[in-house]
């Protein structure tokens, strides 16, 4: 294979496998269609997530809060204003990038590590408790439910349909990290997780690729917030705890830290795996830690290094083992 | 030729000790200026106070007429003062390409917006950058690394490339901090043609910090010598080797 030829075919490859997905909703029925639009939504929050903890090497666990955030827009911007769920899409993803902002400003003030972790985590439970407590706005404990609603005359209460929108929505944010991480800005985020200090000496400045890192992880899991809202039809303050930090974490480290290619496999397949696991209950979480356990002993460095090893093909360029 | 770099009267505290008390020279284009002196005479706290790493108590940092005391770090480097470290500031998963092309970044054009939406001039940008940064490397006989990752680049290497991405956007001014520490004779002497190379042909001013005695006698045009976060004596070469107060504080002579 030429050399020059490889970014061609990788190119062919990545809109190859969305074309290919138009076909999904042939195939499935309303179970399996609703599992892999849930796939759709846990690919941008592990691609998020995988982005804060590794590409920039911050332990910051605030992603959950920015999911929590963009949901939560999404449904009461159309709940309550009455706006078109699509049109809430971009201002979720506005919401949960203005959460990253907030959670940056710890690690900006030099919070970093352990302290980083606490303090975002809190962050997150923090949230939690305003969608609670904030009765009148987010309906308290009982949620929030989504109106029912059409696009172009197709019922948004269609899993099918409601595939088509994730499908864009994922294809279009998962190039664009694609983009911002192979560029000059995705160099210096991983610049400042490899050496902070050394990095400004290249009048790179830090603070500014560390807020915009977590604005942008924010902007794409609050667009999957919203995705999520109209997923599930209503939003609850549970949907946004500490189950689903843990879910995406694994998720991040199954794939492999830092890897787009990663974020998406491990979304998919740690989406699937409880599915299959309902045939064993009580055992299911059991089970669940065991396999990702399992993966995580053979491949430190989740599935991503796995596939580079298998072809060039898939190597990424900001993806390290 | 003219002062490119004019240190006036710098001074840095860190609680209760005075790493550096009012210490001013100047730095010529092209010229190699040693800095010498035992540990701990504050001779990285010198780099740390002009790069803007500290905060400078006292005095003053003129580049060009610019005054940078109190810039923050990013700021001074792109107002081109660049600096490489002590210990070694490569970024160790980043290819050796990929390390000399953050010295490209803030003269890299392309907005945040323009990258995220692929826009064509940000691409060209990104190419240009790439192959800016192959030339540099084969300047330095080091091309045929470029792919490799920087951490496992034997540590005369790292310091060649650490010095590649801090010159590569061109700065007037550079800060060199014992970069020939830990190297072999022949990458010494490889590390010394750099040096010569930066300053003769480019015009590059350049503060060396550096221990071995010989090395410094054979590039550098002026010296200062430090002890205790004092200028002690600065002058030729010739100058500093007759100079009493450095025979007796630091060469070790009676
Ligand atoms: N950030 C800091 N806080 C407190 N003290 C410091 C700090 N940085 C340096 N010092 C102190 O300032 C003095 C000068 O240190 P500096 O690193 O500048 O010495 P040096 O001349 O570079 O020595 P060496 O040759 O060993 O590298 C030392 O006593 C050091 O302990
Ligand atoms: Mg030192």
């Amino acid at each position: 294979m030429q050399v020059s030829s490889l970014p061609r075919l990788r190119r062919r490859l990545f809109w190859a496998v969305p074309v290919l997905l138009l076909a999904l909703p042939l195939l499935t029925n309303e179970y399996t269609q609703f599992v892999a639009n849930g796939m759709l939504i846990a690919a941008l929050v592990t691609l998020g997530f995988s982005l804060v903890i590794g590409n920039l090497g911050q332990l910051a666990f605030a992603n959950t809060a920015f999911f929590g955030l963009g949901a939560y827009a999404s449904a009461i911007l159309s709940a309550t204003l009455g706006l078109p769920w699509i049109v809430t899409i971009p201002l979720s993803g506005l919401v949960g990038a203005l959460g990253g902002f907030v959670a940056s400003s710890a690690a900006l003030r030099g919070i970093r590590a352990y302290y980083l972790a606490i303090i975002t985590l809190a962050f997150g439970e923090l949230m939690r408790w305003v969608y609670v407590h904030a009765r009148p706005v987010t309906g308290g404990t009982n949620g929030l439910a989504l109106p029912k609603e059409t696009l172009f005359g197709f019922s948004l209460s269609d899993d099918k349909v409601k595939f088509y929108v994730f499908l864009l929505v994922a294809v279009l944010l998962i190039k664009a990290t694609s983009n911002l991480l192979r560029s000059r800005l995705g160099r210096a985020i991983m610049a400042v997780r490899e050496n902070e200090v050394a990095t400004a000496s290249l009048g790179i400045p830090t603070a500014r690729i560390i807020l915009m890192t977590f604005a942008w992880s924010g902007f794409v899991t609050g667009c999957a917030g919203a995705l999520f809202a109209r997923h599930v039809g209503h939003v609850f303050p549970e949907s946004f705890g500490m189950i689903q930090l843990i879910s995406s974490f694994a998720m991040v480290l199954v794939g492999g830290l830092g890897s787009i290619l990663g974020a998406v496999l491990g979304a998919v397949l740690l989406t699937a795996l409880p599915e299959y696991l309902r045939a064993f209950p009580g055992l299911e979480e059991l089970f669940f830690g065991l396999i990702v356990g399992a993966v995580l002993l053979v491949l430190p460095m989740g599935l991503a290094s796995l596939l580079r090893r298998a072809s060039p093909l898939f190597s990424e360029r900001y993806y390290r083992e | 030729m003219s002062d490119l770099l004019q240190v006036s009267s710098l001074g840095v505290r860190f609680s209760g000790l005075t790493a550096l008390d009012d210490v001013s020279f100047t730095l010529r284009e092209g010229e190699v200026r040693a800095v010498i002196g035992p540990n701990g005479a504050g001779k990285t706290t010198l780099f740390n106070a002009i790069s803007g790493y500290v905060t400078p108590t006292s005095g003053a940092v003129l580049l060009q007429g610019r005054d940078l005391a109190g810039q923050s770090p990013h700021a001074i480097a792109e107002h081109g003062v660049r600096r490489t470290f002590q210990n070694g500031g490569l970024f160790p998963a980043l290819t050796v390409l990929e390390n000399v092309m953050t010295g490209l970044h803030a003269q890299t054009p392309g907005s945040f917006l323009d990258i995220v939406l692929g826009r064509r001039h940000a691409i060209e940008a990104e190419q240009a950058a790439r192959a800016q940064a192959h030339d540099l490397l084969k300047l330095m006989s080091m091309d045929h690394m470029a792919d490799h990752r920087a951490g496992d680049l034997s540590g005369g290497q790292q310091r060649i490339v650490e010095i590649v991405r801090t010159v590569a956007s061109d700065p007037p001014v550079l800060l060199l901090d014992e970069p020939a520490v830990g190297l072999s004779p022949v990458a010494r002497d490889q590390m010394l043609e750099i040096i010569r190379r930066l300053a003769g042909e480019k015009g590059v001013g350049i503060l060396l910090i550096e221990h071995a005695v010989e090395l410094v006698m054979s590039v550098a045009d002026r010296i200062l010598v430090m002890a205790a976060g004092k200028r002690i004596a600065d002058g030729t070469v010739p100058e500093i080797r007759e100079d009493r107060a450095v025979l007796e504080a630091y060469l070790g002579y009676a």
